[in-house]
């Protein structure tokens, strides 16, 4: 059988593997992070981390290393404040985020010789990923996936229910704190490579389109990979055959995915709607099936 | 009968005034015990003090005889709070996994369920009649179900005491009385219950002593008595 035209380049292979990778990862962790109403800590920690970026390139130090460091610190940090001010998580991310880009601007207007690519840290450069790249972003993935595997439980009960998950004497403040660790690890690892945007995006949306569907937290973390790896697999092959920016053609595809599953949970909804109207009076009578079988 | 909860001096202070202090109470083993009063006399606060959730200003408070931060033993209390459903509407977890969650400990913390603590959540289901409704998400619930839900998962681990904040709240009236009815059964069964509510008429149907708050504790004694006393003089809520 022959092999598919955009499979036979060596770049493109390492493209969609390195998306792919990614497009498994994110999902698995974004999971968490949106239950938790945390879908734009990818956004927040993206720009600590073009912050982190921008004081490297003024201090003569490896960007990725300087980009971690800020990531790292921002996210123990908006967690460590998430937990004085619960019931703010939203703004506490926006004080981060808005930080983070006054931080940027402040270092940029500094910096008179330039050192880094704007766009390439916005959208990242898939098509040029190398082999080091990957084994990189196979690291990575594999603590996230040990980490997920090991603690799955635990975690599903701190997004449903931290104050719960505090009595029953579950070590609530070291999960957090790991759980943040990861997310700024993933942001700032994978930032030069798929782009801030790919990453903040693959956090969210298969998770979103996931959401409209699932009716368990463990089909929802399957769903949502199952979205992130489609996205991936097809906004690639797209961006190939049409010559769009790969990382945008990837994120658009996510967000068609939720647009899809979006109005097709609600037909599904109108649809078992429609069964449960009276057949005498037309009233809509599933709450009185719920009674009905608490009953029974 | 053993004290096994025993509340000294106790005070607490969200920085606005004492909500009450110099509390002095204690519960024995088999108690049904309902918190009565009016809002903000200080009954939720009594309960999360209890769990834990919130540190004394003033006081101690005493499980087994051993006071609070030394008292690791958790898996012995299980605790329902308020309307728990309705913070987390749209959440998507099966009814299962919410009664799996209450397995969960320091001791028990990583991997996936073993077969035995499968057995142990099936058995949890059909004791509270959830059997048929496993696999549905939490948020389709009805109010009643819902909170039977949180009660399977607060028992799976059969702890000898449960604490229940306004667990009537958000069910209506023909469940009310099927949650109140399961939870006398409990009780018989030798679970210690303290129950916040501010229904004393339906919780002096089921609870055994009452605990009147008014910034400080107005009435205590045996329920049918704090229900008199407030018809005849119409004080506690």
């Amino acid at each position: 059988m022959p092999i598919p035209e955009l499979w036979a380049m060596d770049f493109m292979r390492r493209a969609f593997l390195a998306g792919l990778i990614m497009g498994a990862v994110c999902p698995l962790i974004g999971t968490f992070l949106v239950l938790r109403r945390q879908s734009l800590i990818g956004d927040g920690l993206g720009h600590l981390a073009f912050a982190g970026v921008a004081a490297g390139a003024l201090a003569g130090v490896n960007g990725v290393l300087s980009a971690a460091a800020a990531c790292i610190a921002g996210a123990l940090a908006i967690e460590l404040v998430r937990r004085k001010l619960p019931e703010a998580a939203d703004m506490v991310l926006a004080v981060f985020f808005y930080s983070g880009m006054g931080l940027a601007a402040v270092f940029l207007s500094l910096n008179r010789t330039g050192g880094f690519s704007l766009s390439g840290l916005l959208f990242g450069s898939l098509l040029t990923v190398g082999p080091e790249d990957l084994w990189l972003i196979g690291a990575l993935a594999l603590a996230i996936v040990l980490f997920i595997a090991l603690f799955y439980r635990p975690l599903q009960y701190l997004a449903f229910d931290e104050v719960c998950a505090q009595v029953a004497g579950l070590p609530v403040g070291k999960l957090n704190l790991l759980l943040a660790f990861l997310t700024a690890l993933t942001v700032a690892l994978s930032m030069r490579i798929v782009g801030l945007l790919l990453v903040a995006a693959m956090l969210v949306l298969p998770v979103a389109a996931a959401l409209q569907t699932a009716k368990s937290f463990a089909a929802t973390l399957k769903q949502s990979v199952a979205y992130g790896l489609a996205a991936v697999s097809l906004g690639l092959t797209v961006s190939y055959y049409t010559d769009l920016a790969p990382g945008g053609s990837i994120v658009l595809t996510g967000g068609f995915f939720f647009a899809l599953s979006f109005v097709l949970a609600r037909l599904r909804r109108k649809g078992r709607t429609v069964e449960q109207r009276c057949s005498v009076c037309g009233e809509e009578v599933a709450e009185e099936r719920n009674e009905d079988e608490q009953a029974r | 009968m053993d004290k096994i909860i025993n509340v000294e001096n106790l005070g607490f202070d969200y920085g606005e005034g004492w909500v009450f202090h110099d509390l002095n109470l204690y519960i024995e083993a088999g108690d049904f015990v309902a918190v009565v009063g009016a809002n903000g006399a200080g009954k939720s606060t009594l309960l999360k003090l209890l769990a834990g959730i919130l540190a004394p200003d003033r006081g101690r408070i005493f499980f087994y005889g051993r006071p609070l931060p030394e008292f690791k033993e958790w898996e012995r209390v299980g605790y329902v709070p308020q309307n728990p459903a309705r913070q987390q509407k749209g959440f998507p977890i099966s009814v299962e996994e919410v009664v799996a969650l209450g397995l969960l400990s320091p001791q028990r913390l990583r991997g996936p369920l073993t077969a035995k603590e499968r057995g142990q959540v099936a058995a949890c289901l059909d004791r509270f009649d959830l059997r048929k409704l496993s696999g549905r998400r939490l948020g389709e619930l009805s109010g009643g179900q819902q909170q039977r839900a949180f009660l399977a998962r607060a028992m799976v681990k059969k702890p000898s005491i449960l604490l229940l904040d306004e667990p009537a709240s958000g069910v209506d009236a023909r469940a009310k009385a099927a949650l109140y009815q399961l939870l006398r059964q409990l009780n018989e069964d030798g679970v210690t219950i303290v129950m916040v509510s501010h229904d004393l008429e339906l919780a002096a149907q089921a609870a055994r002593h009452a605990l009147c708050l008014d910034h400080g504790i107005c009435f205590w004694g045996p329920a049918v008595s704090a229900l008199t006393h407030h018809h005849r003089h119409g004080t506690f809520l």
